[in-house]
């Protein structure tokens, strides 16, 4: 995204671009883009690719505030919890006790009073998508009606959750991401809570019994993730290139192209009769792992983006994290950030 | 006679003109544009620029990640002239004039590192410092001791980082200083042996004052990179984090240039920085000149 904001101010765009979910909104606003629907009433004679290929829910993903589809989802991920079964094992604890994130924590609990090391890393890169997952999985919403609401009685709890787990227990690991699950995959942190683009690293540095479930929830509440990945949009400008540019869509959106891009990324595949082709389905039972993630799917929510100022609304929720982690009151801090944000939005 | 001035000062600017084409376009013009940026609004694409006066300055006094920001630079400076320039000083001291086997080797090895990018120093350093699956924190549990979780802490975030910068700076300081060192006439330090005068001295009244230029080129140099050099092992490893506590001006006008296109507000930091500089570039070069002169 910074760096096609850095191709527009320089006067160069290239013709097809790769956005992430959270910058869907700020691509919608500050840029100059074809709808995948227009490409197709335009370059189509038989107008069904869109509607043959895709989900209903998976298109809602690239939808911006307004509804309107901005572009085609690409790739997609969602966190899954991975977990050092070995470790598990030796501590009697059973992986179907992972299932809520009040069993993750006592597993977690167990595991510091037995051997000292850490239960439980979140993922903390640039951005707070596992951060939204557990405020989602406590029934909390992060957007309403284009205002922020993360900062709700239910989005406090799951925060306070974490803190706890983290600056009172010191049963879960504050690092930033490499970090993080290099201590994971050296056997110094039992569960890991990342993006399934991580798996293949994980499977391959990790010397110990690795696997995966999906994403716990809160008791009560379901379990609510968002999506990551990106979607394909249509930058060019002539009519020409945006039938090329079209073209080579559908080229990318044939199953081999996808599995084979699934295969070298770590990120599921957008379409169903990918999903479901037996290329990937062979790839899914090599890398159980994968499964987990690719049942979220069809629950999964959009990431949340902001309209306006969507980038410093991240930067935001990176900074309040920040302050949590490091023992700042939670209600307070997500306050403040709630209303920073909606102030932005105006 | 004055056809021949004239030719001269033809010659004159058609010599420094390529590289004043290059300054100009390179370095000049873009510091004007940056500072009528910093008067405005803009994310770099918006086809309009809103001009905000002076807002985006008094940002940079009021607002408290600011502060904070430019609080760390300061320290981040103040611990890079220590561990960039007096420890190199110090030790070249000791190299030239206490040690007399194997100065050679001494170069080499403190000069590798200095070949290798900082990139790779930072992803390095930050698995060997990792404080929970590292290897230093694997020695140091085995001795019963524990590695502090740095990265979460801005001073020790810092510190890292400077020892970061310093694992590939060191070197190549340390051979500037000794070849200023070598470059003190043999003759007045065979003297002063000659008159029995204690070691000590000799360093503090005859070495310091005839080495003052390349210290002093080397001090430079230690101030300029320590915004600089910086940058790569933050932008790598914390990102700034935690809440800014190891961020400085120049990480964080990239972070509002870059990340969240606030150019305003990056153009007016990236000023202000100029600015310090400018002053502090002008007092040492001052202060040092007026030193030197009693001595040439």
């Amino acid at each position: 995204m910074q760096n096609l904001q850095s191709a527009q101010a320089s006067g160069k765009v290239p013709d097809v671009v790769q956005v992430g979910w959270a910058y869907m909104n700020y691509f919608a606003d500050n840029f100059k883009y074809l709808t995948p629907t227009d490409a197709q009433s335009k370059f189509d004679s038989s107008k069904t690719f869109i509607s043959k290929n895709f989900t209903t829910r998976t298109l809602s993903f690239a939808k911006d505030s307004n509804g309107k589809l901005v572009g085609l989802p690409y790739s997609l991920s969602t966190p899954i919890l991975y977990y050092n079964k070995t470790m598990l094992d030796k501590y009697g604890i059973k992986a179907s006790s992972l299932s809520t994130w009040e069993g993750v924590s006592a597993a977690a609990k167990k595991i510091k009073e037995a051997s000292g090391n850490y239960g439980l890393y979140i993922q903390e890169p640039a951005d707070t998508w596992a951060q939204q997952a557990l405020q989602l999985s406590n029934g909390a919403k992060i957007k309403k009606n284009g205002k922020a609401v993360f900062a709700s009685a239910a989005g406090v709890k799951a925060y306070q959750f974490y803190q706890d787990m983290v600056v009172k227990d010191k049963t879960a690991l504050h690092t930033p991401w490499a970090q993080g699950v290099d201590d994971f995959v050296n056997g110094k942190v039992a569960i890991a809570y990342t993006t399934v683009a991580q798996a293949s690293h994980i499977k391959q540095s990790a010397n110990f019994d690795v696997e995966a479930i999906t994403s716990p929830h809160f008791k009560g509440h379901k379990a609510t993730v968002p999506v990551g990945g990106s979607m394909l949009a249509i930058t060019a400008q002539s009519t020409e290139k945006q039938k090329a540019a079209w073209t080579f869509e559908k080229y990318l959106y044939k199953n081999s192209s996808l599995v084979t891009w699934s295969k070298g990324t770590g990120y599921l595949p957008p379409t169903q009769s990918a999903l479901s082709s037996k290329a990937f389905k062979s790839y899914l039972s090599e890398n159980p792992m994968l499964k987990p993630a690719a049942s979220q799917i069809k629950t999964a929510v959009s990431w949340t983006s902001f309209p306006k100022n969507g980038l410093q609304a991240e930067q935001a929720m990176i900074d309040a994290r920040d302050k949590i982690l490091s023992g700042s009151n939670v209600q307070e801090t997500l306050k403040s950030t709630q209303e920073k944000i909606n102030e932005q939005q105006k | 006679m004055n056809n021949r001035n004239k030719k001269n000062k033809v010659l004159t600017i058609a010599y420094l003109f390529p590289t004043a084409l290059i300054l100009l376009v390179f370095i000049i013009a873009p510091i004007i544009y940056t500072f009528y940026l910093s008067f405005f609004n803009w994310n770099l694409i918006a086809p309009t620029k809103d001009f905000v006066g002076l807002e985006n300055y008094l940002s940079i006094f009021t607002d408290p990640v600011n502060r904070k920001i430019i609080l760390n630079t300061v320290f981040y400076i103040l611990l890079l002239l220590v561990l960039n320039f007096l420890v190199p000083y110090f030790i070249s001291i000791i190299v030239k004039f206490f040690i007399s086997k194997m100065q050679t080797a001494y170069k080499i090895i403190f000069f590798i590192p200095s070949l290798f990018s900082l990139v790779v120093g930072a992803m390095l350093f930050s698995w060997i410092m990792n404080p929970v699956s590292g290897p230093v924190a694997f020695f140091m549990r085995n001795l019963g001791l524990t590695l502090p979780n740095w990265t979460n802490s801005g001073a020790m975030a810092v510190v890292v980082i400077c020892l970061i910068t310093n694992w590939k700076v060191f070197g190549y300081n340390f051979v500037l200083l000794l070849t200023g060192l070598g470059s003190v006439p043999q003759n007045i330090i065979d003297a002063t042996k000659m008159d029995s005068i204690p070691k000590w001295r000799m360093i503090w009244d005859i070495v310091f004052p005839l080495n003052k230029s390349i210290a002093f080129y080397v001090l430079i140099l230690t101030i300029v990179q320590g915004l600089q050099y910086v940058f790569t092992p933050i932008s790598v490893i914390t990102q700034g984090g935690p809440y800014y506590g190891s961020s400085n001006a120049l990480y964080h006008t990239y972070l509002n240039a870059f990340v969240l296109y606030k150019t305003g507000n990056a153009s007016a930091l990236a000023i202000v920085t100029f600015v310090i500089f400018l002053v502090l570039l002008y007092l040492e070069i001052k202060f040092v000149e007026g030193r030197t002169s009693r001595y040439e």
